[in-house]
This record gives structure tokens, sequence and C-alpha cells, in this order.
């Protein structure tokens, strides 16, 4: 049987016929719904934080310049497109493009920051509307990731403890 | 009354030992007892009441217990429990019996915890480091709370090499992998060859051990995880992500929605779908029958379409949170589905027709890579390994989650215990995952996607999850903790019991069928080594160290 079963097998394969793409020539388009590189929209975001807060590969920073001016920062690296910032943000700021040819070799290419103007509620922390007590802001007030270096700074705990509070207003007065 | 029954067993034959017992539902039983009754405990789970052993979790409690855990996790497949035995031990003094000498299959999960946690499993049959790198200084135990999450230990030394144990009286070694033409992914076997038959073998894996779930219980959050459990695995990530979500559900107990459930199903075994499509091209490309790689992977590029539709991404799906998911299937998009189901079906089956007649690829399958009934009970070996050797076990229907437990299918079993039953058990499981997502589409009813979650979640709670991923039992061990993260995840990948067969499975059998053994049991791990080269003019062997290939690389391209 094992002929019949190869003629079989050898029909299977002429009656797929051709089915490689034209890619690269010809890229085919994506699903709506497509995650791609997230954009950020420097119009509509608030400065919040919570896609900061909320994103599992820490790619993007936050840096309080002064009380007016905060500094958002999306490093692109490790990014797995996961759209998670863009679901947590409650202006809709964040959006999953449908960007896929991503590969570079200046990462800045990839990169994105904005400057935002903060008004006044900075310091309660609680304009992020979170979707449950799981998304909810872990650090307020002022935010200090090393954007210089690129580099994320976490304290291990996640929750802001009186010591660290008084840590926070200390660099204000710097 | 299962989860009863079985505590009645045992308080009748240990009632001293046994300290405390949560019973949190019918299908979950947690027995901690005394440090002294550990093995006797196990060994009667095992051996008297013949529970499939599951894995076992060592964890640092004692920022709150004081105390060091051990948890040894079991499972009565038929009796639809999963049972977990735990035990405190003394900070100071972190021993335990070893039960690996009664429970073969715990051998790993031992040598695991004593390289992480630092706890000693006594008298362990091979104490042999097995998850930390060559280089990593002995006393240095990264799991541990007092270790910080992004800490290099002092004494690290990159010189360090491995002590492999000698080969056997007449054999040869033959290292095989970690880069291998026919092995995809790095795993390093050093094969004792006598002749052309392999005797035995040493593995040496965990290369790219990286550490997550420390990253997860020191730095991440309950809702961030599931992004980053999917990323153990490229091919079945998205079974980690609902095990990881329906530990932290079942610990804080959290209901899920049912439309949830159902997509959760659907997403599973759409992912089924492209992994076993996969395997079996892989299978049939390792054994030199590339028509037939083609030919499979062509017919599962429209699954990865439909998920890429569903999703927004082709294979990471990002799917769950805790307490719901996050992508809905659309009137439109369930229409799509539904012929991409019957289409794929019909494409399969004459494949599936063809092949299970085909004689060459039986020639080269049947008897290949044996793992009997006993194999399969003594190292634990599940999924597709266990079930084409006959052993009965689904954890879809033995522990349904999901929606599982309102859809009907067939659990697809084969007696050869070899690689051919293992074809034959996958290329039929296609059909059964097209039936339960046909049923899901049909029965899933319209609702909420997430549960509303309005309080921070419990602490110090315990949750268990095992999910069937396409090459077996996933499992999930969960304790919840303070500041919206958990206090220890343990994950265990089916490959991790069925690598453990590998050694018996190639015994006594030719080299050339190493690859095809292996990649029977469809094995999932990644990484590098270094690299060995030979002169063949001079027979000089040199062995290039890291830093000679990263010199090398950048030279060249600079």
């Amino acid at each position: 049987m094992s002929v019949l079963s190869k003629f079989q097998e050898a029909l299977v394969c002429l009656q797929a016929g051709r089915v490689t793409l034209p890619y690269p020539a010809q890229a085919q388009p994506v699903p709506a719904k497509f995650r791609g590189r997230p954009i950020f929209d420097a119009a509509k975001c608030i400065g919040c934080a919570g896609c900061a807060n909320n994103c599992p590969a820490r790619e993007i920073l936050v840096f309080d310049v002064c009380q007016e001016v905060r500094i958002l920062k999306y490093l692109g690296r490790r990014c797995t497109y996961c759209g998670r910032c863009a679901d947590v943000c409650p202006e809709k700021a964040i959006i999953m493009s449908h960007e896929f040819e991503n590969a570079t070799d200046a990462i800045a290419d990839i990169q994105q920051q904005i400057e935002l103007f903060m008004s006044t509620c900075q310091r309660c922390g609680r304009c992020f509307k979170e979707p449950s007590p799981l998304e909810q802001l872990k650090l307020k007030g002022y935010r200090m990731d090393d954007l210089g270096n690129e580099r994320w700074i976490y304290r291990s705990k996640a929750f802001l403890d009186e010591e660290q509070t008084v840590d926070d207003v200390n660099i204000e007065l710097d | 009354m299962f989860a009863r029954d079985k505590l009645n067993l045992l308080k009748a034959k240990f009632s001293s030992a046994i300290l405390r017992a949560d019973l949190p539902a019918d299908n979950r039983l947690y027995v901690f007892v005394e440090p002294r009754a550990i093995k006797p405990v196990c060994q009667h789970l095992f051996r008297d009441l013949d529970a499939r052993y599951v894995i076992s979790i060592g964890a640092d409690d004692r920022p709150y217990s004081g105390q060091f855990l051990v948890a040894h996790n079991f499972a009565f497949d038929r009796d639809h429990l999963l049972c977990s035995v735990l035990t405190h031990l003394p900070a100071d003094n972190p021993r335990l019996d070893s039960i690996a000498g009664v429970v073969t299959a715990a051998n790993w999960a031992e040598r695991e915890f004593r390289d992480l946690v630092g706890i000693e499993p006594v008298g362990h049959p091979y104490p042999k480091r097995l998850v930390l790198p060559d280089g990593w200084p002995d006393g240095a135990h990264p799991l541990r709370k007092d270790f910080a999450w992004n800490q290099v230990p002092e004494g690290f030394d990159d010189e360090r090499e491995f002590a492999f144990d000698e080969p056997p009286e007449g054999c040869m070694v033959v290292p095989f992998g970690p880069f291998h033409p026919t092995l995809d992914e790095p795993a390093h076997f050093r094969l004792y060859v006598e002749g052309e038959m392999v005797r035995g073998c040493e593995y040496r894996g965990f290369m790219v051990h990286r550490g997550i779930e420390k990253l997860a219980e020191s730095v991440l959050t309950y809702n961030e995880i599931p992004m980053m459990a999917e990323r153990i695995c490229g091919i079945c990530g998205c079974v980690h992500n609902v095990a990881y979500a329906q530990a932290v559900e079942s610990a804080a107990t959290i209901g899920v929605p049912p439309r949830a459930e159902y997509l959760r199903t659907i997403m599973l075994e759409i992912e089924r779908l492209h992994s076993h499509l996969l395997w079996v091209g892989l299978a049939c490309h390792i054994v030199g029958f590339d028509t037939l790689f083609m030919q499979s992977w062509r017919i599962r590029e429209p699954i990865m379409w439909i998920a890429e539709k569903i999703s927004g991404n082709r294979k990471t799906y990002a799917l769950c949170l805790i307490g719901g998911v996050r992508h809905d299937i659309t009137p439109e998009l369930k229409a799509e589905l539904r012929s991409i189901l019957d289409k794929l079906e019909a494409e399969w089956t004459p494949v599936v027709t063809a092949v299970l007649k085909d004689k060459n690829l039986q020639a080269r399958t049947r008897g290949v890579g044996v793992a009997d009934k006993t194999a399969c009970k003594n190292t634990g070996l599940v999924g597709p390994v266990a079930r084409a050797a006959g052993v009965d076990i689904d954890c879809r229907r033995d522990h349904p989650y999901a929606a599982y437990d309102r859809v009907d299918f067939d659990v697809i079993t084969a007696d050869g215990g070899d690689v051919w039953s293992r074809v034959v058990v996958r290329a039929k499981e296609v059909f059964e995952s097209i039936r339960i997502i046909r049923q899901c589409l049909e029965k899933m009813e319209a609702g909420p996607m997430q549960a509303v979650i309005k309080d921070e979640l419990p602490v110090g709670r315990l949750g268990l999850s095992s999910v069937e991923a396409p090459r077996g039992e996933s499992h999930h061990f969960v304790i919840t903790g303070e500041n919206n993260r958990p206090r220890r995840w343990r994950v265990r990948a089916p490959t991790y019991q069925n690598l453990q067969g590998v050694p018996a499975m190639i015994k006594d059998q030719q080299l050339a069928d190493m690859t095809i053994s292996l990649g029977s049991i469809d094995p999932c791990f990644s990484c590098t080594d270094r690299l060995e080269t030979v002169d063949l003019r001079t027979k000089a062997v040199k062995v290039w160290t890291p830093e000679e290939l990263v010199k090398m690389v950048r030279a060249k391209t600079t």
C-alpha cells in the first residue's frame, strides 16, 4: 500500500499549487486588530504614567524634570507589542500601529520621547483610572527613571512607604 | 468527594504527621505534613494510591513564616484531583529527605530546588547541578528572597567548567547539541556510544534559564506576568498564559465569565492545531521526508492568520489577564474561523490517510524511542508521549478548566509507545481540536469577557493549575503575595518531565535514531554553549570559548 500512499502524498502537493507570497516585494495587508509598533500621541497624553506602570517589558520610562515638565520615553527594545499600554491608557493616546517592519540598526528610529507640560494634579497620582486594583499606580508623586542610561529605576517594593515619600520630597527640593 | 476520600486515606495511615489540610474545592487538596513524614507520604501517594507525580516546588518562605517551604504535587487523573503535599523546613537548616529514590520523576525537581533555593534533598541518588550555569558559585541561591533579582553573585567564574561524568567502560562520548543540524533548539546530550549503539547519556541543559520566576516574584505585577509567561514558549505560549491566570484565579477564587472561558478554550485549541501541524512537519523533516514537512506547514498557515485576526498576532496572543481575556471573537471572525476549520479538515484528512499507510515513514519510526507504561509512570511522562504508550491521561478531560467540561471530545491513545504511535496520536488529535472549536463557537454565549475585580488579591493563598499543552501537561503553582505580585510562581512545562524520559528512550538503540527520538517528545528548550572544532589535517582539537567566539563575530562585522 505504500506506493499508493506515495501517490496520495504527491497529489496533496500537486493540488496545493504555488502558495509562496511575493514578500518582501509586496507585503500582505495586516488585519485590523494587528498589534504593531505602539505610537504615542503627545497631544492626547496627560502624563499619568499608567502605561509605564503596566508595561510588562518595562520599556516605558518616566522622568520628572521639575514640577511642570514630565518626560515619557519609549525604548522599543524589548517591547513585545502586547498592547497593554494602549489598553490601560485613559486618553487613548497610544495606538498599536500596523507597522511590523521594525528591524533597524539605529534604535532611535523606534524610540519615542514626549515632553509634557503637567498641570497641578501631578502629586495625587490618581489621574490614571485603573481597570482594576491589579493595575493601580504603584508610585505616586515624582518619577525618576534613568533616561540617560535608559534604565528603569523601580523600587523592589511596589508601593511607596513613608521613607520613600521623604526621598521624593528631597528630590523636589533639589 | 475525592479530595476528602484521599485525605481520609492519608489520615488513616499518617494521622500524627498531618498538621493541616485545606480543601478549597473538590478538585484541590493541600496537605501540610511534618518534614519527617514527607517521604513515606509521597511514597504512599505515588505507589499505593497510584498518583501521578507532577512537580516539586521549593520556596523561600522565611519573610512570612520564618521557614522554607517545599511542595510535592501529585495528580489523581481518574479522580479529577490535584494534590499538593507541603512541608515547612527550619530557616537555619533546610534539609529534607529526598523522594527521588522512590519517585524517580522527582529527580530534576529536587535538584532544581537544591540549586535555586538551597534546600538540600538528603539521599538524592544524583545530586548534581542542574539549572545554574557552570560558573555560578556554590552557596548562592537566586530564588531566595534575600537575593536581589538583578544581583550578580560574588565569585562568578566564567572559566569554571562543568564536570561531566566519565563514560562507562568501552563507550565513546558523542556530543549531541547544543548545535545540531536537526535539532532546532539547544540542549546538550553527551551520548555514550558503543559502536553504533547508544548505551546511555548525560544531559546538560537550562542554558537559557532566564530566571523569569524570580522576575515575577520581585519586579512584575499580577497582570504583567501573563504577557511574560507567554514568552516561556514560542509554540505553546498561550498555554502558560492561561495556566498562570488560572492558578492565580484558583488561589484568589476569582470566577471567570463563561464567554472568557470559551474564548480561552478556542485560543488554546487554535494553538494546539498550529503546534501539532508544525510538529508533524518537523518530525517528517527530521526523518528526511521534506514533502510532508512543506505540506503540513502550508496547511497550518491559515490557522496562523486567523489567530492574528483574532488576537493581533500570529503566535503571541497576549490573551489572558487575571479574571478574563482581552480579545473577543466577532460574528465575522466566527464565520471565518468556521470556514478555515472546514478547509483544514478537508486538507488534513487526505494527508493523514496517506501518512498512516506510508511504509517508509513507519520503517523509520516504528519501535524507535520506546517509552512504555512503566516508564511513563516512573518518569512522569505526559501528553502525546504518554498517550502513545496507552496511558490515558489528558488534563482537558481529567482536570477540566476553561470550557472543556462543556464540550465533547475523545482522548486519542495508541499502544506502541514508539515514535510512530506519537505521530498517529498527534495527527488524529488535530481532528479533535477542530471538533472542540466548532462546539465552542456553537455554545459560546454573549456576556462580559472580564471578571470585575474590586479588591486586591488575598495574600498567602495557594493555587494550582494544569493545562494540556500540545506537548503535555503544563502545570503552574502560585502562592499569592503582597505588593500586587505572587510570592512564588512555579512553572512546570511538559518537556521538563518528558526530557527526563529521553535517556531511557534512546538507550540501546542506533545513534541515528537519536534525533527523531528526541524530536518525538516535541522538545521545547533554547540557547548557546561552546563550540569545538577539529582541524582535519592535524587532528588538533580546539575548544572555542565564548569570549573568542564573540571576538570573532565582532571582528567580522566591523
